[in-house]
């Protein structure tokens, strides 16, 4: 490997990791869900996507800056997210956990079949900040709009961390997640938890799904079924229900993904991070920030 | 008054009788089954493929209709059923079409479909040893090269990518003869997109033009950085990008944000669409596409309106199927098909000996050759993205 090698090497990974934080708040979704219900959500890549759509269609009613893109976009990710608790939760038999697995698969289904349907699969332009900013450091150039979708990324962890550990609200989802029936004799209404858990999980996959489509620049239906993938891959690596570990797991399988598409090539590349987590479900069960004896 | 009351009865019931045989007459219709993608990431060409053959049909039945075998006229109708771009669902479908009084169907969207379905059909006409399905099927959109050999029951009526990259090259090699190498991109798990780089880049390299090489991606691949790094060091005179408009609109987004600049820039026959011009107009801005349709002729004009009308855009592929109508038509009046539920089969066979007897048929851009493998030798143009639409850059065989 020569030096110029290197540089590319280092600069596939370092867009691997900056693309990884749209991944971290993939699997920060999956994860918040799974440990509040301790149900997988398998709808919410797609509801992030779906939510990114929205935001385009609030863009092509309202003449706004870029950034509006986002917001819209959180915003209609909490109306998704609220919706698919009510359609694929809140009246399905929650014992049975194959009933809202399939649920949620159903989900997934409909939306990207509603997206289709509303766009004839064709793909649209996305607005991305700061698309013409690179910032140059030494022979590695950072794209400003990965940077920008890094940063974004970063600022959801920190205020869904401190949403999680400085409020009622958190406190509640905690309580919920840890003794649901102990939580019910506290007075804590679990149904009003989990609603709230997934507005707020929606919101979170809005700004994915549209920092997604600010870092690729498009929209796609395309998307939805990789970042399910992406996703849960994440949310096993990081341990499920641990969000350190997701934000942590995201930003490694960027980079990995990165590494193994420069040295081994498309053809190669899903196949090690599979085995990668296939090594962590027989290793590392319980993900990335579990004790050592987590396995048994 | 007696016998003017049963005159005036007779004369009642035969004008009745006369005016219900008219409108059975009227009545009589030709369902014509088209299939292909209209759910799932290609919709797009579903839509497109229904669009046009409606719009065809009524431009037909505007002009009288189709005239059956017994010399009556009928009109006909088009039905477009979903196989979500699935081998096993185009399949199923096909079975369907055929279970009932249909003698031809025209599709699939997909490439991958149509090498499937075409198995399914009886290898060769009259062989009793095979019992493959002897129904015809002519193909409007599935484009990977040779698929109609499969079968004697199919053929197709889509541009020979080959024929066009070839012309291509040797244009570009004549016109720009000091570039001197390419660079290639390719979607390597679609199948058209990976049949057609190998085109591009055996005529690249039959030219002359030295390949350094291509980079890969996946359809629905979310970034692609390593690999425009790829194509930048290469620093190729020419980048050829087989994909379709999603993964081309990334790998552009993404060269030129590093500020990658071939001099020449070539891409795959399916992205030049509308739905690359919505995706990254301006990172498109100058590729070169060779298509079989664009609206030069009058005849091109009015299938474009006319598609449109029906809720789709004419392209290369849609436009196929609009010509496609024609062709049932012209071999429907020529094989004198009956359309009737008892002659399914013997139609069946008439539609199948009509369409391999084609030596040249009509197409929106003019005549269209046929090849003793049942495919197309369609006429072509070269246009690239300027200013946000397509535009017609050369006409090498108009």
């Amino acid at each position: 490997m020569d030096l110029l090698d290197l540089i590319d090497a280092v600069q596939s990974v370092a867009d691997g990791v900056l693309f990884g934080a749209t991944y971290s708040l993939l699997g920060i979704g999956f994860t918040l869900i799974f440990g509040v219900m301790h149900k997988i959500n398998l709808s919410y890549a797609a509801a992030s996507i779906g939510a990114a759509y929205a935001s385009l269609l609030v863009m092509s009613v309202v003449q706004a800056p870029a950034v509006l893109a986002f917001v819209a976009a959180a915003a209609a990710g909490g109306v998704i997210g609220g919706l698919v608790y009510l359609v694929g939760f809140r009246f399905i038999p929650l014992a049975n956990p194959l009933a809202t697995l399939m649920s949620t698969v159903g989900l997934l289904l409909l939306i990207d079949e509603i997206i289709v349907h509303a766009t004839a699969g064709v793909p649209l332009n996305y607005p991305a900040l700061f698309s013409d900013v690179i910032v140059q450091v030494g022979p590695f150039g950072l794209r400003g709009d990965l940077m920008f979708v890094f940063a974004l990324g970063c600022v959801c962890m920190v205020v869904l961390l401190l949403l999680l550990y400085r409020t009622r609200l958190g406190l509640a989802t905690r309580a919920v997640s840890q003794q649901p029936t102990a939580s019910l004799l506290c007075g804590i209404s679990t149904t009003r938890v989990n609603v709230l858990t997934f507005v707020i999980t929606g919101i979170v996959g809005g700004i994915a799904g549209a920092m997604t489509g600010a870092a690729i620049g498009m929209l796609s239906p395309l998307l939805s079924l990789p970042l399910t993938v992406k996703g849960l891959i994440v949310t096993v690596i990081g341990g499920l229900g641990s969000i350190p570990g997701a934000i942590i797991a995201g930003l490694i399988v960027g980079g990995l993904e990165n590494a193994f598409q420069f040295f081994r090539g498309v053809s190669e590349r899903d196949l090690y991070i599979m085995l990668l987590l296939f090594a962590f479900l027989v290793f590392r069960p319980g993900g990335i920030f579990a004790r050592s004896a987590g396995r048994d | 008054m007696r016998k003017r009351s049963i005159a005036f009865a007779t004369l009642v019931a035969g004008t009745a009788m006369v005016v219900c045989g008219m409108a059975g007459a009227q009545e009589r219709t030709v369902k014509i089954t088209g299939f292909g993608a209209k759910s799932g990431v290609v919709r797009v060409f579903g839509i497109n493929s229904e669009a046009a053959m409606k719009a065809a049909a009524e431009e037909i039945n505007s002009k009288g209709g189709v005239t059956l075998g017994d010399g009556t006229k009928a009109k006909f109708t088009v039905d477009f059923l979903d196989d979500r771009c699935n081998a096993e669902e185009g399949i199923s479908v096909v079975r369907r079409i055929a279970s009932t009084d249909a003698f031809v169907a025209v599709g699939p969207t997909c490439s991958n479909v149509a090498e499937s379905l075409f198995g399914i059909l009886q290898k060769k006409v009259g062989d009793a040893s095979d019992s493959g399905l002897q129904f015809p099927i002519i193909a409007d959109v599935a484009a990977k090269g040779g698929l109609a050999k499969i079968s004697e029951w199919a053929f197709r009526n889509v541009p020979s990518e080959f024929e066009m990259y070839k012309s291509l090259i040797a244009w570009i090699k004549k016109e720009h003869p000091n570039l001197k190498t390419m660079y290639g991109g390719v979607e390597k798990d679609f199948a058209h997109s990976n049949a057609t780089y190998g085109v591009m880049k055996s005529q690249a390299e039959g030219s002359g033009l030295q390949v350094l090489g291509p980079s890969e991606w996946l359809l629905n691949d979310t970034t692609f950085s390593t690999q425009v790094r790829d194509m930048k060091r290469a620093n190729a005179d020419i980048v050829a990008i087989s994909a379709h408009p999603f993964t081309t609109c990334g790998v552009l987004k993404e060269m030129a944000r590093q500020g990658v600049k071939p001099k020449l820039l070539i891409g795959l026959t399916s992205s030049s669409s509308i739905e690359t011009l919505q995706g990254c107009a301006k990172q498109a801005e100058g590729i070169i596409i060779p298509t079989s349709f664009a609206p030069v002729t009058p005849e091109a004009k009015l299938a474009a309106e006319q598609v449109a009308k029906f809720g789709g855009s004419a392209d290369l592929h849609s436009a196929a199927a609009y010509e496609i109508m024609f062709i049932l038509k012209d071999v429907i009046e020529s094989q004198k098909i009956m359309a009737k539920p008892d002659t399914v089969q013997a139609d069946r066979n008439k539609m199948r000996a009509g369409l391999a007897a084609l030596k040249e048929t009509k197409g929106l851009l003019g005549k269209v050759g046929r090849t003793a493998d049942r495919e197309a030798i369609k006429p072509y143009l070269y246009v690239h993205a300027k200013d946000g639409s397509w535009q017609v850059l050369y006409k090498p065989t108009l």
